[in-house]
């Protein structure tokens, strides 16, 4: 079982250190360890992997950080506050975020394929416009998982605020936010790698070779070319995974309770 | 620090981030106007309306929370969503593409036609003493020279102008030649169309010479009808988007507009037989793929949970062993799979000492995409059975165990019913996902192997998803409105299945 589990990540760093282009075992042992395609990454022109990473790395951020700001006073009002149409939105969120982004798709593409025509840098084909695309996207699950957390954290507190004369604004961040703190950095994280982990949007919007990112470009590199690149493809999926398998090793168990609580990785 | 939160900085900020957002919106909202785009520039206007209601009064506070979140949602979310119902009405696809008075110019641009001869002549770009785009063009057969412009056509005497060896006209009085630079930087003059005798008209082919061409087509606003002002056919409206010939319906003018066909997209699904039949294979396979991927991660995870759930040397690392593939971003994995399964260079051959063809073969490629979503998904359920597991008050099973019960019998009739019941909304919301698990198809097989000779679009490992993605995105044809309305039924079928899941899990009645 480990073995089926392991087998093909070790032939992948096998591979990332083997000068010949393909996926194939030749010994289980390395017989040589050649840092050529690591360095073929960083200096081939034909693969900007630097700018693939820097670009992915940024629409990531900006996406985690803002879906979290935007979606946690969301999730703190559909939490704590008290008003009409309270279940009802929580129902239309539950609902609409089942539909599968990817049904949507030649929708979103039309829209954005208009915004282009009228301001190009936030349309088609930029990255502030696929920032916008998948922040709008993530709305729906990101406020659902934060709002899970916030009723996990005990409402005493706010309670407490409210009688000394706390405003819902007052008490949002002089109380909940320190108090949410590392629940937002988990969501905010988890919301880093599931756009990390987002091809097919990122693939439709981004055609240029430099703007790409990183799942995208190595994708595409492959794509063409069958088993002559597979060597630098190896040494660039382990470089760009490590990061993505070390927050989420170190953020299991909040995953395992994102799990339970409906939500699936993509 | 609650000084921030109150006071004057406050209120600064508040100003001034209000104000810099309602900037931002309205330059947005003004440039959409201009373009015509009304729909997304009345809601930005609508943005900015209710982010500034909701920020300068008191009208509501939770409103203060939810508004960012509600305009993303709406705009990025809600909006496709009802564009996709809409566009599943239209028949907006290849051909089809572009608005109706945007088509109506394209067919008479291109419904023109040349003179009998085909006639060309050399011609000189330049400008009248006007200043006015003209032409001095050179008929060396007939010897006739002539500088032309829009509207105007004059005849000019041999003996005042300049010709040059080949015979063509180069200078002429009250003309003035553009220079290279000129021409190549404004395209606009090779636009005009010049006037020449007859009802015909000049237009730049390339540098230097011109064609006569003349209009063949003629639209009658009036009656909305295209008409051959040279063999007197008309051309009209045929309801669906496209000028079609009065008498044989199937001659129709392109490019045609997008236009409201109503269910006709629905219709098709089931009556065309050349819809309905790649349709139903890929619902099959779909059902098929989710179902078999549930059942094996499943039954793989609970296999390893149990084995895992006494206590025994390095648990912990076979644990983090066992999700290490759950930890890696799916792409990469997927694509890695790709190419060990690659029948030359693929290791699995290699392996094997075998040289199968995987995707090539619908039976060997359907194995490969479930194998690979075994490796991909099992962890989960190991993750999810393991913590199940341990919710099982074991009590119970010692009750069992002295009751006689064999070690089988406590699994099948205690533990199993218990997981299963704990855990199905988890496998119903894991069979919705696999039903939509486009990365995993689109990466591993692009949907293959397909018979694209024949035009197939639905290839062997096709889901519906990535079925849909290539009527929408496909080689050849894009159909968004086909795309669409597949994709309207796909969200009715998953929302009941996870509908049915949630309510199941009782998530529903727990709002408060």
């Amino acid at each position: 079982m480990c073995i089926f589990s392991l087998f093909p990540l070790y032939l992948v760093v096998l591979s990332s250190f083997k000068t010949g282009g393909s996926l194939q075992l030749s010994s289980f042992m390395p017989k040589e360890i050649s840092l050529e395609n690591y360095k073929m990454l960083f200096s081939s022109p034909k693969i900007p992997f630097l700018a693939w990473v820097k670009n992915s790395i940024v629409i990531a951020s900006a996406v985690a950080i803002s879906s979290v700001v935007i979606g946690a006073a969301s999730a703190f009002a559909f939490s704590r506050l008290k008003f009409k149409g309270k279940k009802f939105g929580i129902q239309l969120l539950l609902l609409v975020q089942m539909f599968p982004a990817v049904l949507a798709l030649s929708a979103v593409y039309v829209i954005m394929e208009r915004v282009y025509s009228f301001a190009p840098s936030i349309g088609l084909g930029s990255q502030t416009g696929l920032i916008l695309v998948y922040l709008g996207g993530s709305m729906g699950v990101n406020i659902w998982l934060l709002k899970g957390f916030v009723d996990s954290i005990p409402a005493e507190l706010d309670e407490a605020a409210k009688i000394d004369g706390a405003s819902p604004v007052q008490t949002y961040w002089l109380i909940f936010i320190p108090l949410a703190t590392p629940v937002l950095a988990v969501v905010c994280l988890l919301s880093f790698i599931g756009t990390f982990n987002e091809f097919i949007v990122a693939r439709l919007f981004l055609v240029e070779m430099e703007g790409r990112t990183v799942a995208v470009g190595l994708q595409q590199f492959i794509g063409g070319q069958y088993a002559s690149n597979w060597g630098a493809f190896a040494a660039g999926s382990i470089l760009a995974s490590i990061p993505i398998v070390i927050i989420f090793l170190s953020l299991q168990r909040y995953i395992v309770n994102g799990l339970t609580a409906g939500s699936v990785k993509g | 620090m609650g000084s921030i939160f109150r006071g004057k900085f406050a209120l600064f900020l508040k100003i001034a981030i209000l104000a810099g957002t309602t900037a931002i919106l309205t330059l947005l909202a003004q440039s959409a106007f201009a373009s015509g785009e009304s729909a997304i520039g009345a809601f930005l206007v609508f943005a900015i309306a209710i982010l500034n209601f909701t920020y300068f009064t008191k009208f509501s506070i939770p409103l203060k929370f939810f508004v960012p979140g509600i305009l993303f949602f709406v705009a990025f979310v809600i909006a496709p969503i009802v564009f996709t119902v809409v566009m599943s009405a239209f028949n907006y696809q290849t051909g089809n593409y572009i608005s109706k008075e945007a088509s109506i110019e394209q067919v008479l641009i291109l419904g023109v036609e040349p003179d009998a001869n085909q006639t060309t002549f050399d011609l000189v770009s330049g400008k009248t003493a006007d200043g006015k785009f003209a032409i001095l063009v050179s008929d060396i057969t007939n010897q006739k020279f002539f500088v032309s412009t829009k509207d105007s056509l004059t005849t000019l005497e041999v003996s005042k102008l300049t010709i040059n060896e080949y015979g063509v006209a180069t200078t002429a009085p009250g003309f003035t030649e553009l220079s290279a630079d000129v021409l190549a930087s404004d395209t606009s003059y090779s636009d005009i169309r010049y006037m020449y005798e007859n009802g015909y008209y000049i237009k730049i082919e390339g540098q230097g010479v011109g064609a006569v061409f003349r209009q063949k087509i003629a639209y009658d606003a009036a009656s909305d009808t295209m008409k051959n002002v040279i063999t007197g056919e008309i051309y009209k409206n045929n309801g669906r988007g496209n000028y079609a010939l009065v008498g044989s319906p199937q001659e129709v003018l392109t490019p045609g507009w997008r236009t409201p066909i109503w269910f006709e997209n629905y219709t098709k699904l089931v009556t065309d037989s050349r819809v309905r039949t790649p349709l139903i294979k890929v619902f099959i396979w779909t059902v098929v793929f989710a179902s078999l991927t549930v059942l094996s991660t499943f039954a793989f995870g609970l296999l390893l949970a149990i084995a895992l759930n006494r206590k025994m040397r390095g648990r912990r690392i076979y644990r983090s062993i066992l999700i290490l593939p759950y930890a890696m971003p799916s792409i990469m994995s997927i694509l890695i799979w790709a190419g060990m399964f690659d029948s030359e260079f693929g290791a699995i051959n290699n392996i094997l000492h075998t040289h199968i063809a995987w995707f090539s073969s619908a039976s060997f490629a359907r194995g490969a995409v479930l194998l690979v979503n075994l490796w991909l998904g099992f962890p989960y359920f190991y993750l999810i059975c393991s913590g199940s597991l341990q919710a099982i008050p074991s009590e119970l099973l010692e009750a069992a165990a002295i009751d006689g019960a064999n070690p089988r019998q406590v699994f099948r009739r205690i533990t199993l019913p218990l997981l299963l019941q704990i855990l199905s909304p988890l496998l119903i919301a894991s069979f919705a996902y696999n039903f939509n698990n486009f990365n995993l198809i689109y990466l591993l097989t692009g949907g293959g192997p397909r018979n694209t000779l024949d035009g197939e679009i639905a290839g062997a490992t096709d889901i519906l998803i990535s079925y849909t993605y290539q009527i929408a995105f496909g080689r050849n044809i894009h159909d968004f409105g086909l795309a669409s309305a597949i994709s309207v039924i796909i969200f009715l079928l998953v929302a009941s299945i996870s509908f049915y899941g949630l309510r199941k899990s009782k998530v529903m009645e727990t709002f408060g």
